[in-house]
């Protein structure tokens, strides 16, 4: 029986390790990436001995160990693993962009700033304080500028580091600005303490409460790409180095919608305000939905499409969270955040494999996938389908889900929004299926071979996304039993 | 006169207000960064007075968001680091450091 931070300090004293390597490393860096996904590995498999929080040492306050908690940790410590191992294949290409005195020279940097980054968002999941809160988000925030910005010869990079590092630091100063009106009215920094003073708020002050949760939204909106303050997504998700998007779009994405729900709890059970974020939630949930699945139509570049895709699931989260009256939700939100794991890292793993051979990402790069490796193609077949929502993946058992807590909770709106929003995601979606069984490749398109271990993995993702989306009591169970 | 938690909250929201602005109209990036700065420091002022004019409990003043602003500070500190590194880069690999110029990723 350990105590549940343990995890997190192992986290931060595995990075430090790590970095410590590094220095000293003189063969091949990808040992340090290695020696990462097995030591994580193993602090995943603590995180089911974990014994039960002590009294008195780090106050409740602070820090919760609840179901959804425990069950976003698992999910970014995998989510780490599965950015190392993508790192890995990646390395090569990173090399090319990153000036270099010696050999090999940032990729120490490049395979350890997840780590710490993995730190501060399983911090995040278990935050109960705005103190907590805010450091553990800026320890994220800090270290993905890093991670965005990193190919320092590629002029995307460094662009999309730029705008990432903007308009970050922005969400930054809403987030502060936000709390501090928090705090001024209720006098508390902790959600307890905010939730017990909320119904008591005197009338004149409600609109300073609601000002500043409407800051603290804000900031929490540019965390999880909601419409309107999605506009970094695109532009730092082409640029940003492969594995670094697909890290940014599912496990930031997914901190962020926990502490979104952390921050919503004590709001969405005063019966005072109540309806007006509810109000609030509902529009940005409808407008995310539409701009996001809109945008995406008219894509040619795979990167920037998956970008879109992912403003459109989290709109599809954010009706879910507007729809927390429901019983139900809170699981959905987690089911469907481990769908969209599996999911959108088989497609960045086929996605990094072709752009390694076809030198672009564009779809047009994918044309003739079927014949030059079968393998990849039918995996990229099969995430897709998912993320559009087919019968029989985890996809289309999130989307159902989440429409069923909307239906229960009487957001009869959202629900024929999203079931339109879902169509229109076919259509995107099996615009990339069209050009890899139907065009032609290029002429001077060659076969793609994968590595024996990235074919295991490709195969556990494509069985995971179909064995979980018809049998989904394992996901279930963990979100709702320590 | 005496100053009120209002004075406070009124110099904390125009300096807010100010970077605010800054942000959205500059057009140099080490401008826009001074400007986000000034929008923590906003953040500080106001946690500061609030934490001040809150009446004392047992005759201590509460002190979390004091600490606060101490991890503000620290923070602001460390996205300074890291900006500005990020920004020395661009500037070499483009010789600018105007937003109009950021605009190779476009679809």
């Amino acid at each position: 029986m350990i105590v549940p931070y343990a995890l997190e300090i192992s986290v931060v004293c595995v990075g430090i390790f790590l970095l410590m390597v590094d220095a000293f490393l003189k063969t091949d860096k990808t040992t340090i990436a290695w020696t990462g996904v097995v030591v994580l590995l193993a602090i995943f498999g603590l995180t089911f001995a974990l014994g039960p929080m002590p009294k008195g040492v780090i106050p409740e306050a602070f820090y919760v160990l609840d179901p959804t908690a425990l069950f976003f940790k698992r999910f970014l410590l995998l989510a780490t693993v599965l950015t190392l191992i993508l790192s890995i294949d990646y390395s090569p290409v990173y090399q090319k962009f990153v000036p270099a005195a010696v050999p090999q020279a940032g990729l120490g940097e490049f395979f350890t700033l997840p780590v710490f980054a993995c730190a501060g968002m399983m911090f995040m999941v278990s935050a109960n304080d705005f103190i907590m809160i805010f450091v553990a988000l800026e320890l994220v925030t800090i270290t993905f500028y890093v991670l965005v910005a990193s190919m320092r010869k590629n002029q995307g990079s460094l662009e999309a580091g730029v705008k990432y590092l903007i308009l970050g630091a922005l969400s930054t100063g809403f987030l502060v600005y936000g709390i501090t009106w928090l705090y001024g009215i209720t006098g508390y920094t902790s959600l307890d303490g905010i939730q017990s003073v909320l119904p008591r708020v005197p009338e004149q002050y409600q609109p300073s409460v609601l000002f500043g949760l409407g800051l603290v939204l804000v900031a929490l909106g540019f965390k999880v790409a909601a419409v309107p303050f999605q506009f970094w997504v695109p532009d730092v998700y082409q640029g940003a180095p492969t594995p670094v998007t697909a890290y940014l779009s599912v496990a930031s994405k997914a901190a962020g919608f926990v502490v979104l729900l952390r921050v919503l709890e004590p709001f969405v059970t005063t019966p005072t305000f109540q309806v007006k974020v509810f109000g609030i939630l509902t529009i940005l949930a409808a407008v995310t939905l539409i701009l996001g699945n809109l945008a995406a139509m008219s894509q040619q570049n795979l990167k920037r499409l998956l970008a879109y895709s992912s403003i459109a699931h989290a709109g599809y989260l954010l009706v879910a969270v507007a729809s927390l009256s429901a019983p139900g939700a809170k699981v959905a939100i987690g089911f469907y955040l481990g769908g969209y794991l599996l999911m959108t890292f088989l497609a960045f793993l086929v996605l990094l494999n072709v752009a390694k051979v076809s030198g672009g990402d564009d779809i047009r790069d994918f044309n003739g996938l079927g014949k030059r490796s079968p393998v990849l193609a039918l995996a990229l077949l099969i995430s897709m389908l998912s993320l559009a929502g087919l019968p029989f993946t985890i996809g289309f058992l999130g989307k159902f889900f989440i429409f069923e807590a909307a239906l229960a909770s009487g957001q009869y709106v959202l629900v024929v929004l999203g079931a339109i929003t879902v169509a229109c995601g076919f259509y995107y979606y099996l615009k990339v299926v069209m050009a890899m069984y139907w065009q032609p490749p290029a002429p001077s398109a060659t076969n793609i071979q994968v590595s024996p271990f990235g074919q295991f993995l490709i195969a556990l993702l494509v069985l995971a996304i179909i064995i979980f989306g018809i049998f989904p009591q394992p996901i279930l169970g963990a979100l709702t039993h320590l | 006169m005496t100053l009120t938690l209002g004075h406070f909250l009124l110099v904390s929201g125009l300096l807010f207000a100010l970077g605010l602005a800054g942000v959205m109209l500059r057009r140099n990036i080490i401008v826009i960064f001074m400007c986000l700065e000034m929008m923590l420091n906003a953040a500080n002022l106001s946690l500061v007075a609030f934490s001040r004019f809150r009446p004392p409990i047992d005759g201590m003043p509460d002190y979390n968001a004091q600490i606060l602003v101490f991890f503000i500070i620290t923070v602001a500190a460390a996205e300074v680091a890291v900006g500005l590194a990020i920004i020395v880069a661009l500037f070499r690999a483009k010789q600018t450091v105007h937003v109009e110029d950021l605009n190779s990723l476009k679809f």
